[in-house]
């Protein structure tokens, strides 16, 4: 699903934010992305959403090297990607619906053909009363249900979270997610960037873990702490030697 | 668009209030200068036609020294020349009234003309396949009558279509310096609106949008406003030449003919707004193509 293979980045003539990523993360797979803040989780997400090239190596998503693709051929694979970005980005002057239709609508769809999934959708997040208001007037908390419904709505092969439990309570961290888990167990593959060790403990899923600005691949997270059951065999992820 | 609002909310930009104005103006600067190069040169056809094949022969007045009827006898003498002259379709002397006639948008007072000593004027027509030579006329009409003079308004034709040319050349730089200035304008303005509404263009992009769906709302703005502004500049256009139409008329002594547009010219001036139009639609779409080819 996901292959890094040498892979660097580097903003402009900066330092490197990221050195010889060398991993691979299975389709149908589910991972925590975690690492202090600064250590890249972000621009590590950024590259798999196809908003950042890397500045070396090769990445390839959907088995395709997404250096290789033209312009239409990249927006097309963004379509089956789902990004929850930290600081939401809704357009301020579009309702929670509109702004959850929006990848639909950039697709092409009809607004009659998608309203009905959109309104469910939000039903089941819990924003059912919040249909028709604008970003402004919804907690932050919301917001950020808001913009996981927007990310999850096209249901994209690929779902990436950058600190998505970053503003709402434990027990609304936990909800989401197991709605993640809940995408994952219907063939989602899933990354999750936190820099909250704690909750990524209390599932048992793997871990990518950055630091020195490269990442490790742990596969046996939670080990011991929680009393989950073994990673599942398709969540297996090839060991980086970067 | 199947959506009621559009994502980008560009109809709130400062650009919607300013930029027909601006193209208003270009417009209607265009237009000017089009319509003038239009009737400069259906008059200068109007007089090149209707005097190509044309002369006029003037025999000086009679002088006071003159016997009766020398008049009389050197314009017989010089119809004789022109009559058997080949090529001469048709002589006519020009009698009193028809001289002040002529006289009368220059000197006003038709009875002053009439005790002015004036040459004899005779119109004649060559004929329009094998005109005559004027070389060879002019030799013998001097010969038969001392100090005739042929003229074939060339030299006034000729004076008006270089003025006609420098007229249409100075009205072709200014359509192309407002095509110009149109252009940059949608540009600035274009990329004012890109920058302002960067993140949520970001946002289309990385949620899947293409390209051409992006610059898709910008053109379809800017066409908005192109044609908003071009509809004015080119209503407020027609309305100077209207006016100054009538004001002309009503000072009575004009030089110029009436002239009204053909077809022709109609579809060349209707052709500027929808010009402007096409150019602020054309413009946004390849400053949007060309900000957005920098994204990743």
């Amino acid at each position: 699903m996901i292959r890094f293979e040498q892979v660097s980045l580097r903003y402009d003539t900066g330092p490197e934010v990221l050195r010889d990523l060398d991993f691979h993360l299975e389709p149908g797979s589910f991972h925590f992305l975690l690492g202090p803040s600064g250590a890249g989780k972000s621009s590590l997400l950024k590259m798999m959403s196809l908003g950042q090239r890397p500045s070396s190596g090769r990445l390839s998503l959907f088995g395709r090297d997404v250096s290789r693709l033209d312009r239409k051929e990249r927006a097309l694979l963004r379509r089956r990607i789902g990004v929850v970005f930290q600081d939401f980005r809704l357009i301020e002057h579009l309702t929670t619906v509109e702004n959850v239709a929006l990848p639909l609508r950039v697709a092409g769809q009809r607004e009659d053909k998608v309203r009905e999934h959109v309104s469910e959708l939000l039903s089941w997040v819990g924003l059912a009363d919040h249909l028709n208001a604008l970003p402004a007037t919804l907690s932050g908390g919301q917001q950020q249900r808001v913009a996981i419904a927007r990310a999850v709505i096209s249901r994209p092969s690929l779902l990436l979270a950058d600190e998505p439990t970053g503003n709402v309570d434990d027990r609304i961290a936990m909800r989401l997610l197991y709605l993640f888990e809940e995408l994952h167990r219907n063939g989602t593959t899933v990354v999750i960037a936190t820099h909250n060790e704690m909750l990524a403990n209390r599932f048992d899923q793997p871990v990518v873990r950055l630091s020195d600005h490269s990442a490790e691949i742990e596969d046996d997270s939670g080990d011991g702490e929680t009393a989950g059951p073994p990673p599942r065999r398709e969540l297996a992820a090839t060991r980086g030697d970067g | 668009m199947a959506f009621g609002k559009a994502d980008l909310p560009l109809a709130r930009d400062a650009s919607g209030r300013f930029l027909p104005w601006l193209v208003a103006f270009m417009v209607y600067l265009a237009t000017l200068a089009l319509v003038s190069s239009m009737i400069m040169n259906a008059l200068v056809d109007r007089w090149d036609r209707g005097l190509a094949d044309r002369l006029t022969v003037q025999i000086p007045a009679p002088s006071a020294e003159d016997e009766a009827g020398g008049q009389e006898a050197r314009i017989d003498a010089a119809i004789d020349v022109l009559t058997s002259t080949p090529g001469v379709g048709g002589v006519a002397v020009l009698d009193d009234s028809e001289i002040s006639a002529l006289l009368d948008p220059w000197l006003g007072d038709a009875e002053l003309a009439r005790e002015l000593p004036l040459p004899t004027l005779i119109a004649v027509t060559l004929s329009a396949d094998d005109p005559a030579d004027l070389g060879t006329l002019a030799v013998r009409l001097q010969a038969a009558v001392p100090g005739a003079v042929i003229d074939d308004h060339q030299r006034w034709v000729g004076g008006l279509v270089s003025l006609t040319r420098s007229i249409d050349l100075i009205a072709a730089l200014v359509v192309l310096l407002v095509g110009l200035a149109a252009v940059i304008t949608v540009v600035f303005v274009t990329r004012t609106g890109l920058a302002i509404h960067r993140q949520v263009i970001e946002l289309l992009h990385l949620i899947g949008a293409q390209d051409s769906y992006i610059a898709r709302q910008f053109q379809t703005h800017a066409m908005k406003l192109g044609f908003k502004g071009g509809a004015l500049g080119f209503a407020a256009a027609l309305a100077t030449v209207y006016g100054a139409g009538l004001l002309l008329s009503e000072s009575g002594r004009v030089l110029l003919p009436d002239f009204s547009f053909g077809p022709r010219e109609w579809i060349g001036l209707c052709l500027l707004p929808l010009l402007a139009t096409l150019v602020a639609m054309v413009t946004a779409r390849w400053t949007v193509l060309r900000t957005l080819a920098r994204f990743p």
